[in-house]
């Protein structure tokens, strides 16, 4: 008797075992949103002209998030790429002022779950500008150049709102520098003697809430349609900033449409791609 | 959560010590303060030329009030650049640009391009290359290469072709009269080929506050001698008051040169680099705002003496010689 409980104990055990080895394995799923949109625009570049240039301009940004590990859905990284190029006029519209700034980001981000509808994601999002503006006109100083990066607090508000037919989901994102390293040039300053002849003192500044202030806020609305969940959205982007005696403002509102989608990707060292997942490269 | 929401509103609360970039309304009094401002905040020369620009101000608003239409107000505002006697000082609306001309008009032109023309000098069969007007003269002992704007651009390949045509000369003019100017780079450039050494021939500085002296730790400006082609024999470099900005800089680093020197009138000066802003009216004004120092650290503002001076003398002319290109002829000689 006791010979059989022990036998049948062993083959409980294997059967176990064997179905835990069954067990399908995890894939991370990427969420990946790309929205071009339509903004105005209304700078202050003290070092270029102290008038308040405007105009408008066209957005493009990508932004991808996933989970960090499969097994852990409460931590996710972040990153971002957004271009924005425009062309702004002096209030007498005697001076064109044309920009092109490119921001990158990367982040991290802790998930609450309040409830079934509603997810909140904060964290952190340290990214680097890369701006040119041009007045054309101006002699000696037609170009400033915005060189910066930043540590900015982030937020990302998530509501599902249950429709008859479809869920839609309002999406709320928030994020304000905190710290971070700037180039602002003194206004007195040519190019020739900072970059020549290599007279950059002082031209690089720590940035804090005291001399940089910004809130970038984009309100989005997700609705599903059949493969892809496309998005409507503004954004209010304002930033001020002050050094070597320049207040630079940045006034941006971008009308934003794009599509959001799920993609998983097989790639880096390991190409852990199973079999039965179809590659242009196989 | 009450925390960060705390921490939040202490962040925005600190923010607000940015002040909002001050403007001014587009009035004749707005365009008034904000063209003083500039001046008084920006300008390079206030100290160096005792220039008391708060008395300039105390006679140029009561005038502001009494202004009929844009033309009269562009004229005095005009009026008020003018007292910084500065030719790189400048406004500009759409139906004019001011100036200072003084800086010449007051002088002899020691130049005259009809005399170069003539075949004592460039005659007709001149060459051009790179927007130099190159020849030989004094029956081919002499070079004679003759450069009216730094702005038009060369190559290291055209000035090697100018000077292989010199090689059988004594020496070389570079003839800079009436030169009024242009790229800080091309006239770093021509003073390389000059050179068989790296020197620091000038300094540089700039504002760093809005108070009059506030400015920077003068870098140096180094001529930094061409690796491949450099003229060693004698070299004349021409000037007039015409010789003004990027061409006093070329003169303040030819100062520096072997072999070189200067011959003619005291340069015209214009040794602050210019840079510009605008007013609400939209119009632009241009100002010397990075003052350059010659290697000895004395400002170059008001112009380079020669290291011989010579005016061109009416007999002369009237004989068909340039005083200036003779004596420089005489020199290599």
């Amino acid at each position: 008797m006791k010979k059989k409980i022990v036998l049948a104990l062993g083959i409980f055990a294997s059967l176990i075992l064997s179905a835990q080895n069954n067990v399908e394995p995890k894939y991370l799923l990427t969420t990946k949103s790309c929205s071009v949109g339509y903004s105005i625009l209304s700078f202050i570049d003290p070092y270029l002209s102290p008038a308040v240039y405007s105009g408008n301009g066209l957005t493009y940004v990508s932004d991808s998030r996933r989970y960090f590990t499969p097994n852990n859905n409460l931590y996710s990284s972040q990153s971002r790429f957004r271009i924005l190029g425009g062309s702004m006029l002096n209030p007498t519209s005697s001076s064109e002022m044309i920009y092109l700034g490119i921001n990158y980001g990367w982040g991290a981000n802790y998930h609450f779950r309040l409830n079934n509808n509603l997810k909140i994601l904060a964290g952190g999002l340290l990214d680097v500008d890369v701006a040119f503006k041009d007045i054309s006109r101006n002699i000696n100083n037609p170009v400033n150049l915005d060189l910066a990066t930043n540590f900015n607090i982030t937020g990302l508000l998530l509501y599902d709102i249950h429709m008859k037919k479809r869920t839609l989901q309002l999406q709320v994102a928030m994020q304000t520098p905190v710290a971070g390293y700037m180039f602002v040039p003194f206004g007195g300053a040519s190019y020739y003697d900072m970059f020549e002849l290599g007279s950059l003192t002082d031209a690089f500044h720590f940035s804090s809430v005291y001399n940089k202030r910004g809130l970038d806020q984009t309100y989005t609305l997700n609705v599903p349609f059949n493969s892809v969940t496309w998005r409507l959205g503004v954004r209010l982007h304002n930033l001020k900033y002050k050094a070597n005696e320049l207040v630079f403002k940045q006034n941006e509102v971008s009308f934003i449409v794009g599509a959001s989608f799920d993609v998983i990707t097989f790639g880096g060292r390991k190409r852990t791609a199973p079999a039965n997942f179809i590659s242009t490269n196989n | 959560m009450k925390n960060l929401i705390i921490a939040l509103f202490a962040l925005f609360a600190l923010a607000s010590c940015i002040d909002e970039p001050e403007t001014q309304p587009n009035t004749y009094a707005g365009n008034f303060e904000s063209l003083w401002k500039i001046i008084d905040q920006k300008y390079c020369f206030l100290d160096y030329k005792n220039i008391n620009w708060d008395s300039i101000y105390t006679v140029y608003k009561p005038r502001v009030d009494t202004v009929s239409n844009q033309y009269v107000f562009f004229d005095l505002m005009g009026s008020m650049l003018g007292e910084l006697k500065d030719g790189h000082v400048n406004l500009y609306s759409a139906f004019d640009k001011s100036r200072y001309w003084k800086w010449f008009t007051d002088y002899p032109t020691n130049f005259s391009s009809s005399l170069i023309g003539t075949n004592r000098y460039l005659g007709s069969d001149y060459r051009i290359a790179g927007g130099f007007q190159y020849a030989t003269i004094d029956n081919g002992k002499v070079g004679y290469m003759c450069y009216e704007d730094f702005s038009d651009g060369f190559s290291d390949t055209n000035i090697a072709y100018i000077l292989k045509s010199f090689s059988n000369c004594k020496g070389l003019i570079i003839d800079v009269r009436n030169n009024g100017g242009g790229s800080l780079d091309l006239s770093s450039q021509l003073a390389s080929y000059f050179f068989t050494e790296d020197k620091v021939t000038g300094y540089m500085s700039h504002k760093t506050g809005s108070g009059h002296s506030d400015f920077s730790k003068p870098v140096e400006m180094l001529t930094v001698a061409h690796p491949t082609i450099q003229w060693k024999r004698p070299v004349v470099v021409l000037t007039n008051r015409l010789s003004y900005s990027a061409t006093n800089a070329f003169v303040c680093r030819m100062k520096e040169a072997p072999n070189t020197l200067i011959v003619g009138d005291k340069t015209g000066g214009g040794g602050g680099m210019p840079l510009s802003s605008e007013l609400p009216n939209g119009w632009l004004v241009r100002f010397s705002a990075v003052p350059m120092f010659d290697a000895n650290m004395n400002q170059i503002e008001w112009g380079i003496d020669p290291d011989i001076k010579v005016d061109m003398s009416l007999a002369d002319e009237a004989a068909g010689y340039d005083s200036i290109i003779e004596k420089a002829i005489s020199l290599i000689k």
